[in-house]
């Protein structure tokens, strides 16, 4: 597990002041959606070894919610965004 | 309902008793500041930063992007507040806090050492420089910090975790004899 978040707000930070609140790169169906989409995007997960998007919440710090790419096996750190910014940069 | 709960300190009980010489090491407890969380809204991030920067009066610690902690040591809470939304007319939204987050402030050669057993952050001068602010978990306590000089950092905590945070700040201060008093 990553022990440090660069938060692009509060600076270096422990990870014991955030909370991992799931993968990132998902991207929610359109309402009409087939119920197999839903079911997808609400329940199915990959448990991937490597680079991961996923959405960190710094609870403790400026309560923000971030996207950090991270690897699985290495640990490291690659990159963390605002999660706003980073729904604008990918058109969401 | 208000004058009651400003009249009783959350550490009143923690306090009591003749208090005892400040040591080179000290925990200061602030009471009568005016606090006030300032929200701006959406857009006017930038615009509420200014305005707050350009006033003297009261200090601003930075919480989050558009979120900031405005402590008056001179005003009323009424007062701030006034003054707040004269300055920020609509920008933002302004909370008062007065009753509600409690100030600690530590002061002293050890203060760095102390603030390490409980705080993830690098307080080193580089790093975290006097007058710099921001959220941090101190031990399971979410608290804003600020640097007010060399060796002074203030932490303001919510009233409700005050007792359990003055007991973590006593026992990671207790082998640099921290004392502790409410502020002059
Ligand atoms: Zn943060």
């Amino acid at each position: 597990m990553a022990s440090l978040i660069t938060c692009p707000h509060c600076g270096v930070r422990p990870k014991e002041e955030f909370t991992i609140r799931g993968d990132a790169s998902l991207v929610r169906p359109a309402p009409t959606a087939s119920d197999e989409a839903w079911h997808d995007y609400v329940y199915v997960r990959a448990n991937p070894r490597g680079r991961t998007l996923e959405h960190w919440q710094h609870v403790a710090g400026c309560r923000r919610f971030l996207v950090v790419e991270r690897d699985t096996f290495t640990h490291e750190v690659h990159s963390v965004t605002d999660g706003a910014a980073f729904a604008t940069e990918n058109g969401r | 309902m208000i004058r009651d709960h400003y009249n009783r300190h959350a550490l009143d009980e923690k306090l009591r008793g003749a208090p005892r010489p400040p040591g080179a090491n000290h925990l200061a407890i602030g009471h009568r500041q005016a606090m006030a969380m300032v929200l701006a809204t959406a857009g006017e991030e930038d615009a509420v930063e200014r305005l707050l920067s350009s006033v003297t009066e009261f200090a601003v610690r930075f919480s989050a992007p558009g979120e900031w902690l405005v402590i008056s040591e001179n005003d009323t809470p009424e007062g701030l507040q006034r003054c707040l939304d004269a300055l920020c007319s609509g920008r933002a939204h302004i909370l008062d806090q007065s009753e509600a987050r409690v100030l600690f402030r530590l002061s002293g050669p050890s203060t760095r050492r102390i603030l390490a057993k409980g705080i993830g952050l690098d307080l080193h001068p580089i790093a975290f420089a006097a007058g710099a602010s921001a959220n941090a978990l101190c031990g399971h306590i979410a608290v804003n910090l600020v640097r007010t000089g060399e060796d002074v950092f203030e932490l303001l905590a919510p009233r409700s975790f005050a007792e359990s945070l003055f007991d973590d700040l006593m026992t990671m201060g207790r082998e640099y004899d921290l004392t502790a008093a409410f502020a002059a």
